[in-house]
């Protein structure tokens, strides 16, 4: 309520353009007769580049913020701009060709159980319509990145669930994302297998410069995120600025 | 990057769709199980229906002069109905009937069931009695010798016997051949303790082989003795029916004379022409053949509900997989494909298999028919009414029963997975995440 309008950046460059930008953001569900407010009005600009986490309580509204962002749901109020584009302005398949800039991992991994490996890294290649041949590249190509190298014809039930994970930051990142959204990807994984994925993760970013921005509870991702915003029943409650390198 | 570039192929559309139907293989065999059975239904009686509508028509051709009436005691249709006990038709009312304008010849024929013997083998057949002259003039294409020659001035002896009746099993192996005695029984009284009356006869002539089912004309499991010895023989001056021959076989002279008649003997015969038969037993083949495609149509509904029902079930223990694809950035009208596409690769599985196994029962029930009908299995003389139906029907496939078929299959497979494929298109990928 206090932070408004917060810019997380603090950056005189007007011109700048974020990757994802909040105006006012709400969700609101209804669950019978409830109404249950899950976002009460976010404002956050996010730079390309950042490596930012969300954390706060369960039911803080982790989950709904992401999902926004990544445009997979609508917002009861407010504006999501993703790469400059006002999102509810977007309808069906614009939609669903704004969702091929997002890489999302979920927190359980939601990989196509009939699929191997690398037809799962494929399948956003597929939806794009790239050929056979340059999908199979970039999907093998991506394993490796990830560590996953001799597990390409693996289904997932043959994997574990850190493997299963890594499998679907692979497929994130396919089509070079604008930005990767991740949703506690280590909440189901032990905290060794968490670490690699941390370290994995910093790498992405550091290396690659890829946009990240996660939920998460674990204490070990929050400590090398360069930003973090903590959130308390659908509000920023505070942000970390004295770790963030800008 | 550039929208116009994001569209995925169709082919993947399909192939994903195909994956999915294989790991589900026994759940989608089940529901391909309904449309074989429906389609199945609808080949075989199609093919066997078309086949025997052809057999029909040869049938009827054979032997069927268009130019004939047939005379029967008895008001309504083929004596149902309406019918007067105490009415007969007699022989000489031949001399009325040809009094007619617009008769040529009136014949009048007496039929009953006799037994005949011959080489200690005896068996039941229907005799007829006729003027032979009158009735070779009637019937000439089918009342010809094949042994012998028509006697036109018989003795009162004389018998003619019918191609099946010579040679009954069609091998050669005769029942009896010209010059034969026959011994004729013919039993009347009451069942349990009849009278018996017996006479032997001469064969003169055996017929040449006519086919069909020698309705309204002479027919191969007949023997045919003079219309005078059937009058002394049975005793009677009744006849069964009286034939016409008309000057023509125009519409106006079929009905005049109908009309005549039917005046003449105060509504108590009917007149029945072979083209108003022909027409009323085509028209009732087509009612039973159209009734067995409307028990196929429900079986094929019923197996459309299955589809419905096992395509709602995929969607919803599908909608986490909805949910990733639709994340992922797949299109409303790609999950739509893949739902439709696995629908059509039903349809198409079912129509394939269902034409073949169609087709395979449909000869087996030709096969089967013809065995039966040709009284094969029962065997020997006992069985010599059913060989009045000597009949084999051929089950014809042609390319619009194929392609109705096929057709109907692919378009109910659709039609039901119309609904559910859609509601999977439409889902929120949040809530279809979220799903159980
Ligand atoms: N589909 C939904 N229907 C009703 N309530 C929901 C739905 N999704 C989330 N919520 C509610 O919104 C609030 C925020 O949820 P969520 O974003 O999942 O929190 P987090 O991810 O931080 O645990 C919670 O109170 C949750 O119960
Ligand atoms: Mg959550």
């Amino acid at each position: 309520m206090k932070d408004t309008n917060l810019d997380l950046l603090k950056n005189d460059s007007i011109e700048k353009s974020y990757v994802v930008e909040t105006q006012d953001l709400k969700k609101t569900y209804l669950m019978g007769k409830v109404i249950v407010h899950a976002l009460r009005g976010i404002d956050l600009k996010i730079e390309e580049g950042d490596f930012i986490a969300i954390t706060g309580p369960s039911g803080c509204g982790k989950s709904t913020f992401l999902n926004l962002i990544g445009a997979l749901d609508k917002p009861s109020n407010g504006k999501v701009y993703i790469d400059g584009a006002d999102v509810s302005t977007l309808k069906g398949n614009q939609l669903a060709n704004l969702r091929r800039k997002v890489g999302f991992v979920f927190q359980f991994f939601n990989l196509i159980q009939k699929l191997n490996a690398r037809k799962n890294v494929e399948l956003p290649l597929a939806i794009m319509g790239v050929n056979n041949k340059k999908r199979r590249k970039e999907a093998e190509e991506l394993l490796r990145i990830v560590g996953l190298g001799d597990r390409i014809n693996h289904r997932p039930t043959e994997l574990s669930g850190g493997e299963q994970q890594r499998v679907a930051i692979a497929r994130a990142l396919t089509g070079n994302p604008r930005f990767l959204l991740l949703d506690e990807p280590t909440g189901n994984i032990d905290s060794k297998t968490a670490q690699e994925i941390v370290t994995l993760l910093k790498k992405l970013n550091e290396e690659k410069g890829i946009t990240i921005i996660l939920a998460t509870h674990d204490q070990n991702i929050t400590n090398e995120a360069k930003k973090i915003i903590h959130l308390i029943d659908g509000r920023i409650e505070h942000t970390n600025f004295e770790r963030g390198v800008n | 990057m550039r929208e116009g570039l994001i569209k995925m192929k169709i082919l993947d559309v399909f192939k994903y769709a195909l994956s999915g139907i294989r790991v589900r293989k026994l759940r989608t065999f089940l529901t391909t199980l309904g449309v074989i059975i429906g389609i199945t239904g609808i080949v075989a009686l199609l093919s066997l229906g078309e086949g025997f509508r052809i057999e029909m028509t040869g049938q009827f051709e054979q032997g069927f002069s268009l130019n004939t009436l047939t005379v029967t005691p008895g008001g309504g249709f083929m004596g149902f109905g309406g019918g007067d006990d105490e009415f007969y038709l007699l022989v000489n009312d031949t001399e009325t009937i040809d009094e007619v304008e617009g008769v040529n010849i009136a014949l009048a024929i007496i039929s009953k069931q006799v037994s005949i013997s011959s080489n200690n083998i005896t068996r039941s057949v229907s005799v007829v009695g006729v003027n032979f002259t009158q009735y070779s003039e009637i019937y000439g294409s089918t009342f010809l010798a094949e042994n012998g020659s028509i006697p036109f001035s018989p003795a009162n002896d004389t018998i003619i016997l019918g191609a099946g009746i010579a040679d009954p099993w069609n091998n050669g192996t005769l029942f009896a051949s010209v010059g034969d005695k026959i011994n004729i029984t013919w039993a009347t009284g009451p069942i349990l303790n009849p009278i018996t009356k017996s006479y032997i006869a001469n064969v003169s002539t055996i017929l040449k082989e006519i086919g069909g089912f020698g309705l309204g004309g002479p027919s191969d499991n007949q023997i045919y003795i003079p219309i005078t010895t059937a009058q002394e023989f049975f005793d009677t001056e009744q006849c069964n029916q009286i034939i016409i021959q008309l000057i023509d076989s125009n519409q106006e002279t079929i009905d005049s004379v109908t009309s005549e008649i039917e005046k003449l003997y105060d509504d108590k015969v009917s007149v029945i022409s072979p083209t108003a038969l022909l027409s009323t037993i085509s028209g009732m083949f087509s009612i039973i053949e159209l009734f067995l495609v409307a028990i196929s149509g429900i079986a094929l509904l019923v197996a459309g509900i299955g589809i419905m029902n096992i395509m709602i079930v995929s969607v919803l223990e599908r909608t986490r997989e909805i949910g990733i694809l639709k994340s992922l950035g797949m299109k409303d009208r790609n999950v739509l494909t893949i739902f439709l596409g696995e629908a059509s690769l039903i349809g198409l599985l079912g129509g394939v298999l269902g034409i073949a196994l169609g087709w395979g029962v449909s000869n087996v029930i030709s096969l089967f028919l013809s065995v039966f009908m040709s009284g094969g299995v029962g065997g020997g003389f006992d069985t010599g009414q059913q060989q009045a139906m000597a009949l084999s029907i051929t089950p014809i496939l042609t390319p619009t029963i194929l392609f109705l078929a096929f057709a109907f299959s692919l378009v109910v497979c659709i039609l039901f997975g119309l609904y559910p494929a859609r509601r999977a298109s439409k889902l929120n990928p949040v809530e279809a995440l979220r799903y159980e």
